[in-house]
């Protein structure tokens, strides 16, 4: 067995929802990169970093979410603007076949990156993730009922923005 | 919570896949800042069963085992000296018969000699009517 395997294993295992949670989140490719990036290098120090971890992918996505907060936090307001800047730019979605489909994907990706953090992180594990709320709550280090706030909270404004386009695909 | 059309559709919608060559930049990057982790990590899991139970706290093991090993040995110094006593008991000493003697006589004497002591009653097989009683026997006559 390489010496890589373990890392490969969870990389495989793991890095496409870590991706999609962390660009969802951060809303910035590169930013994504790098903290996936850093988790690794963490893994790669501390391999026994997972073996206390009940549930590997709830366990992964506690800790880039939190590495995507202190990323945040370390950012001061001026590169904030930036980062709204490249809300737009960063697509969400993989590209539909349809025009109409693509539409809404576009529309779904902007309307998710207008929403605060907190119930952008809870629709996601929600939506994509399927997570429950105690799993959210538990990844997110918030409880429960908070999680399920935020993503009523959540939906109710995608679905106030993006009803028009919703009710002509339907 | 049953999710309603709207978030169906939602989640329908499939999130870009990871860029294929991130793999192998984030993974060289990560295995060369830190290579000697992950061999411990291999080593560690070529340990054997039996390691993998003692290894949490070897020395609360080690420290049990030898708490056992005291007491099997308390145990033994313990039998050793019933036996001894029980193989004495098995062959009395002389001086211990003598001693003895001595000990019953002084004792029948401060009691009285067995002649002024009552005899143990005997049992009698006939029934309790074929005893003669003397009190009877006496307003009868």
């Amino acid at each position: 067995m390489a010496p890589h395997d373990f890392l490969a294993r969870v990389y495989d295992e793991h890095a496409q929802a870590l991706f999609a949670f962390l660009l969802n989140l951060t809303r910035n490719e590169s930013d994504t990169q790098d903290i996936l990036q850093e988790l690794f290098v963490r893994l790669a120090r501390r391999p026994a970093l997972l073996d206390s971890a009940r549930d590997e992918r709830a366990f992964l996505l506690r800790l880039v979410h939190n590495l995507a907060i202190d990323l945040m936090r370390r950012r001061g307001t001026r590169q904030r603007h930036q980062e709204h800047w490249a809300i737009e730019a960063t697509p969400l979605f993989a590209a539909a076949a349809f025009p109409d489909e693509q539409s809404f994907r576009e529309a779904l990706g902007e309307a998710l990156g207008e929403l605060p953090p907190e119930q952008r992180a809870v629709v996601h594990l929600k939506l994509w993730e399927g997570l429950t709320f105690e799993a959210i709550a538990e990844a997110l280090d918030i409880p429960p009922n908070t999680a399920a706030s935020r993503y009523r909270y959540g939906l109710d404004k995608l679905r106030q923005r993006l009803r028009p386009l919703y009710e002509e695909i339907k | 919570m049953r999710p309603d059309e709207f978030e169906q559709r939602l989640q329908r919608q499939p999130l870009r896949a990871i860029p294929a060559g991130w793999r192998r930049e984030i993974l060289g990057n990560a295995e060369a800042a830190c290579p000697g982790a992950l061999r411990h990590k291999q080593r560690a899991a070529r340990v054997p069963w039996w390691r993998e139970l003692l290894w949490p706290c070897p020395q609360a093991w080690a420290g049990l085992a030898a708490v056992w090993v005291v007491i099997l040995a308390f145990n033994l110094a313990l039998r050793e000296p019933a036996h001894v006593t029980k193989t004495s008991n098995a062959v009395p000493a002389p001086q211990i018969l003598i001693a003895l003697r001595e000990h019953r006589r002084l004792l029948a004497e401060l009691v009285g000699s067995p002649t002024d002591l009552e005899p143990p009653k005997r049992f009698d097989a006939r029934r309790r009517g074929e005893i003669s009683n003397p009190t009877l026997t006496v307003r009868l006559a």
